[in-house]
C-alpha cells in the first residue's frame, strides 16, 4: 500500500504538470508538489523508526536524526502537494475530463496514504464505497459541466454552471444520510459469549 | 482454540478501567477537506466547474462521516501473563477493549525503560496480545499504550493512554551446579556428607561388629580377612548454613553487565544451588548508609524471597547498621559466607576482614570486570597503575587471612571459578 501511495502521488504530480507551462509560479508550484509527495512518502517508510523517549544524553548525529523525524512527522506534506497539484492544473487552459482524473487520482493518493499510514487493510474502505461512487458520480457530472458550451459569452453563463454544480453537490449531501447508513463493522464480528 | 478461549476467561477476570476518549480529526479528514475547499475555491475563483466536480468525493466523505456516532468512553481490560519474571524471560500482556461499538481499535505499545517489546508493537481490533522480554533486573514499568479508535469513515479518531502494570524483573541466575561444602557441618539433617560416621550412603569406613549393627551392613570380605565380623560404616549426611553476602555499594561498567548486575546473579545462582542442596541459605545486602538482610531458609520460596529481598533492600533495612550489630539470625555462627563484590568498597572490604576476624568462613567471588580508561597522560597512567597496585593488595590481604578470592566474568558458569573449592571441604583457618 505504501508504494501505491508513492507511485499515485508521483503520478498526480506529473498529470497536472503535463504540458509544462512557465506561468504564474509553475516552477515553485511543481517545487512544492514534489517536495510534499516525497516528503510524505519518506515519512511512510520511516513510519515504523521509533523515537527514544529520552535523547539528551544521544550523538548529536542522531539527535539531528531523530529531529528532521519530528519535522517529517509534523508537516501536514500530503495537503501542500494537493494545493501545489491543484494549481499546476489551473495553470493549465480548461480541459475538463484530464481534471476529472486528476481529481479520482487524488482521491485514491488520499486513501491509499491513510490505509498506507494507519497499517489498515483495503477492506477498512468497503464502508465508503457508495459515497465514493456517488463522488465519482459527481466528479463526471462537474467534467462534463465544464465541456458545456456556455449559452452566451461573459462570466454570467459561467457562474450559472458554478451555481449548477454546487447544486447538485447539495442535492448529494441531502442523500448521504440514506447511502451511508451504518453497517457491520468491516472485518468485525461479536465477541464469543462466555460459556 | 481452547488456549484462546482460557485467555480471553482469563482476560475477563480482569476489572476493566472506564476511560475517557478524546476525538479529534484524523489526518485523512484533514486532508480530504484540505481538497474540498481548494477544488471548491478555485472552482469559483477560475470559474471552472470541473474543480468543483474534483472537491465533490472529498466533500461527500467528509458530510458521511458527520452523521457516525462514536463513544465517549470504553473499557479497558490490560492483563500480564505474569507480574514477576526474570531477565529475558518472554511475558506476554493481554488488553482488550470493550464499548467501542463499530469503530476500529489500534493498539500501540510504547516500552518503558529495558523492556525489549520485540518486532510488534501495534495490533489492531478490540483484543490483541503482545510480547516483550525485560532487559534488566528491577521494578520496571512496562510501559504505555495508546489506544486509537476510528471510526467507521477513518475521518475521526478517539485517542486514550493507558499506563501498564509493574514488573519485578529477577536478575537471571547463572549457571552454577557444584557447592562448596565447610568442613565442618552443623549436626543438622542434609544432603552433604560429613567426616562422620552416620546414616547416609557414602561409604565411611569399616568397624568391628557390635550388637545392635544391622546384618546387612556386615562387610564378609573383612570379616572373613581378620576372622571376626566387621561392619561398613557411612558417612553421615548433613546440611550448612549458607549467607550470600551482595555488595551494592558499587555498580561499575556497562549496565547490563556491571558489576551489581553480575553479583545480583551470582547471588541468584548461589541460592539456587544451595538450595537445591537443601542448604538454609540467607542474604545480607551491603549498601550505602547500612546492611539489609533475610535469614537462612529452606525451600524453593526462599529463592523468590532472596532475589525480592536483594531488588527491593528498603524492607528490614536499618540505617547505619554494620555487620557487628546484626542477630544471629542473619548471620549464624558457623555460616559459609559466600561474598558478591568488586571490592571498591574499603569499608566493605575491612567489613570482610572483621567477619573472617569473627571466624566466619567466607569466600569471595570478585565481579569487578571494568578499569579505568586509558589514557595518554603520564598522571593518568600512573593512577591507573597505582589504582591496579590497590585493587591486587586488596585481594592479596584477603588471601592472607584465608579468604579465598575468585573472579567471575558474568559470562562463564560460576563452576569454573569456584571449581578448586567445590571439589574438596572448605576448611577455613581459625
Amino acid at each position: 500500500m505504501r508504494g501505491a501511495a508513492i507511485l499515485l502521488g508521483a503520478g498526480c504530480v506529473v498529470w497536472a504538470t503535463a504540458p509544462p507551462v512557465h506561468r504564474g509560479y509553475a516552477d515553485f508550484a511543481l517545487f512544492l508538489a514534489i517536495l510534499g509527495v516525497a516528503a510524505g512518502a519518506l515519512r511512510l517508510v520511516l513510519a515504523a523508526v521509533p523515537v527514544p523517549e529520552e535523547n539528551y544524553l544521544l550523538p548529536l548525529p542522531l539527535q539531528l536524526c531523530l529531529r528532521f523525524l519530528e519535522v517529517l512527522r509534523l508537516v501536514p506534506w500530503e495537503e501542500g502537494a494537493l494545493i501545489a497539484v491543484l494549481w499546476l492544473e489551473v495553470l493549465h487552459r480548461a480541459r475538463p475530463w484530464h481534471t476529472a482524473f486528476l481529481g479520482a487520482a487524488l482521491i485514491a493518493y488520499l486513501l491509499a496514504t491513510h490505509l498506507a499510514e494507519s497499517g489498515a487493510s483495503p477492506d477498512a474502505l468497503r464502508p465508503q464505497v457508495r459515497v465514493l461512487a456517488v463522488g465519482a458520480g459527481l466528479l463526471a457530472l462537474g467534467a462534463g459541466a465544464g465541456m458545456v458550451p456556455a449559452v452566451g459569452p461573459g462570466a454570467g453563463s459561467a457562474l450559472l454552471r458554478l451555481v449548477a454544480a454546487g447544486a447538485l453537490i447539495a442535492a448529494a449531501g441531502l442523500v448521504l444520510p440514506y447511502v451511508a447508513a451504518p453497517g457491520p463493522p468491516p472485518g468485525g464480528g461479536r465477541w464469543p459469549e462466555r460459556q | 482454540m481452547s488456549s484462546s478461549t482460557d485467555q480471553n476467561d482469563r482476560l475477563l477476570r480482569v476489572p476493566g478501567h472506564e476511560l475517557e476518549l478524546h476525538w479529534r480529526s484524523s489526518r485523512h479528514a484533514r486532508r480530504l477537506l484540505t481538497l474540498g475547499v481548494a477544488g471548491v475555491f478555485i472552482a469559483l475563483l477560475a470559474r471552472r466547474p470541473e474543480f468543483a466536480g474534483v472537491a465533490a468525493p472529498a466533500l461527500l466523505l467528509l458530510g458521511a462521516g458527520r452523521v457516525q456516532r462514536r463513544p465517549s468512553r470504553i473499557s479497558v481490560r490490560v492483563r500480564p501473563s505474569a507480574t514477576r519474571a526474570f531477565e529475558g524471560e518472554l511475558v506476554a500482556l493481554d488488553v482488550r477493549a470493550e464499548g467501542q461499538g463499530d469503530s476500529h481499535v489500534r493498539w500501540t505499545l510504547h516500552p518503558g525503560t529495558d523492556i525489549d517489546p520485540g518486532e510488534v508493537t501495534a495490533a489492531d481490533g478490540p483484543q490483541a496480545r503482545f510480547t516483550f522480554t525485560p532487559e534488566r533486573w528491577g521494578r520496571r514499568q512496562i510501559g504505555t499504550m495508546d489506544v486509537v479508535l476510528r471510526d467507521r469513515w477513518r475521518l475521526a479518531e478517539g485517542h486514550l493512554t493507558v499506563t501498564l502494570p509493574k514488573l519485578d524483573c529477577y536478575p537471571a541466575p547463572a549457571d552454577q551446579r557444584t557447592r562448596v561444602v565447610l568442613r565442618r557441618l552443623p549436626n543438622r539433617l542434609g544432603e552433604h556428607p560429613a567426616r562422620t560416621s552416620g546414616e547416609g550412603i557414602e561409604f565411611f569406613g569399616v568397624r568391628e561388629y557390635v550388637p545392635g549393627d544391622r546384618q546387612r551392613s556386615i562387610n564378609w570380605p573383612a570379616s572373613t580377612r581378620r576372622g571376626r565380623l566387621q561392619v561398613n560404616t557411612f558417612a553421615a549426611e548433613r546440611s550448612q548454613d549458607v549467607v550470600l553476602l551482595a555488595d551494592a555499594t558499587s555498580d561499575v561498567g556497562v549496565p547490563g553487565s556491571s558489576a551489581l548486575d553480575l553479583a545480583l546473579r551470582g547471588a541468584a545462582a548461589a541460592a539456587r544451588a544451595y538450595l537445591e542442596g537443601r542448604d538454609r541459605v540467607g542474604v545480607i545486602t551491603y549498601q550505602w548508609g547500612g546492611v539489609s538482610w533475610l535469614g537462612p531458609g529452606l525451600g524453593r520460596r526462599q529463592l523468590y524471597r532472596i532475589i525480592d529481598s536483594m531488588l527491593a533492600s528498603d524492607s528490614g533495612y536499618a540505617r547505619g547498621a554494620s555487620f557487628r550489630r546484626l542477630p544471629r539470625a542473619a548471620l549464624p555462627p558457623g555460616a559459609l559466607v559466600v561474598v558478591f563484590s568488586p571490592l571498591l568498597d574499603q569499608r566493605f572490604v575491612e567489613s570482610l576482614r572483621d567477619m573472617r576476624e569473627r571466624g566466619f568462613h567466607m569466600l569471595v567471588v570478585d565481579v569487578l570486570n571494568a578499569e579505568p580508561p586509558v589514557r595518554r597522560r603520564r598522571e593518568d597512567r600512573m593512577a591507573r597503575r597505582i589504582w591496579q597496585m590497590e585493587q591486587e593488595a586488596i585481594r592479596f590481604s584477603l588471601r592472607e587471612l584465608g579468604v579465598p578470592v575468585v573472579h567471575w566474568d558474568g559470562v562463564q558458569s560460576l563452576d569454573l571459578p569456584l571449581a578448586a573449592h567445590t571439589r574438596r571441604p572448605l576448611a577455613g583457618r581459625r
